[in-house]
């Protein structure tokens, strides 16, 4: 397993994530929301989707979090720590769509003796923002 | 009508419930499930080797799965006393009978290792005056969920906006 990580002191405010995107299918809904252990039927049951006004069954919220801090981690490598995610939600990911995931470091600064940054990152699918919003971490300082 | 349905939710903020106790303890195995349905390749979960040599010193949940192992199990059915649920209630018979989750936020205090014990306290915060959005009108409820380990440190604070509206027509 690697375990390359990102360092505070080469990071700049502006420097952007390096873009992903991920296919969602009908078993990554399912998969997730059993995962996420989200029984709420609008996740795997067409017709309750369909009675709720979606048009199909849809990705729940915990797995945009956990796709949110999945997208930090794998750009930070894993000595950063999560401290703070804030999530703002938009158009829902159906199957089908294409999630894809940007983001921008926005400030980088120092609280006590934690080396931190906020990372601005945007999910979107073919409707338009899925979610966005704003995810502070602490990174490994070297020095 | 809708003035007093304000004031009925205005009279509930601060009210709070819990603690609940979540029904797992943190464990690989829904770490590993996790984890694959995210595809989510960070060590810190899943590799004892790499983990123990950490600042944690072996194998942590992702913070962002402290919900998961929160969430009421399916069977025993739990009726839990949570404020957000009655406050969604009385807005459904009241006539507000869409639902959409605006904003959700975590921040994280503690790692959640293998063993540990959750559990969790749900706080009812705030009521919006009556907003007209491009769904219909209605309000904004925000509850807070205290997760506390079984040291009673506060593993995670998260709050969660919902917007209870009368659908446009």
């Amino acid at each position: 397993m690697t375990a390359k990580s990102i360092y505070w002191n080469d990071v700049k405010e502006g420097d952007a994530l390096p873009a992903q995107k991920r296919e969602i299918t009908r078993t990554t809904v399912v998969a997730t929301a059993i995962a996420t252990r989200d029984f709420t039927p609008v996740h795997h049951d067409h017709e309750a989707a369909q009675k709720s006004g979606a048009n199909d069954i849809f990705l729940n919220i915990l797995t945009t979090g956990g796709l949110i801090g999945k997208y930090m981690t794998d750009w930070s490598g894993p000595e950063a720590q999560l401290k703070k995610m804030v999530i703002r939600l938009g158009a829902t990911c159906y199957p089908g769509d294409i999630l894809v995931s940007g983001g921008k470091v926005v400030k980088k600064y120092t609280a006590g003796s934690e080396h931190l940054v906020d990372v601005e990152y945007n999910f979107s699918v073919a409707m338009g923002p899925h979610a966005w919003g704003t995810v502070t971490m602490a990174l490994p300082n070297k020095g | 009508m809708s003035q007093d349905i304000y004031e009925r939710l205005q009279k509930m903020v601060g009210e709070e419930a819990g603690p609940f106790e979540a029904a797992d303890e943190v464990n690989k195995a829904m770490i590993r499930h996790w984890c694959e349905a995210m595809e989510d390749a960070n060590p810190l979960y899943s590799d004892e080797n790499y983990a123990k040599k950490s600042r944690y010193g072996g194998v942590i949940a992702p913070p962002q799965m402290v919900q998961a192992y929160c969430i009421p199990p399916l069977w025993p059915k739990r009726v839990l006393p949570d404020p957000q649920a009655k406050a969604v209630r009385m807005m459904d018979e009241a006539g507000y009978a869409g639902v959409v989750a605006t904003t959700t936020s975590q921040e994280y205090f503690k790692p959640m290792r293998i063993g540990d014990r959750l559990s969790y306290k749900i706080k009812f915060v705030s009521v919006s005056p009556e907003k007209t959005t491009r769904l219909g009108t209605g309000h904004f409820l925000t509850s807070e969920y205290t997760y506390t380990n079984q040291k009673g440190e506060v593993v995670c604070v998260q709050s969660f906006t919902i917007l209870k509206f009368k659908p446009a027509v």
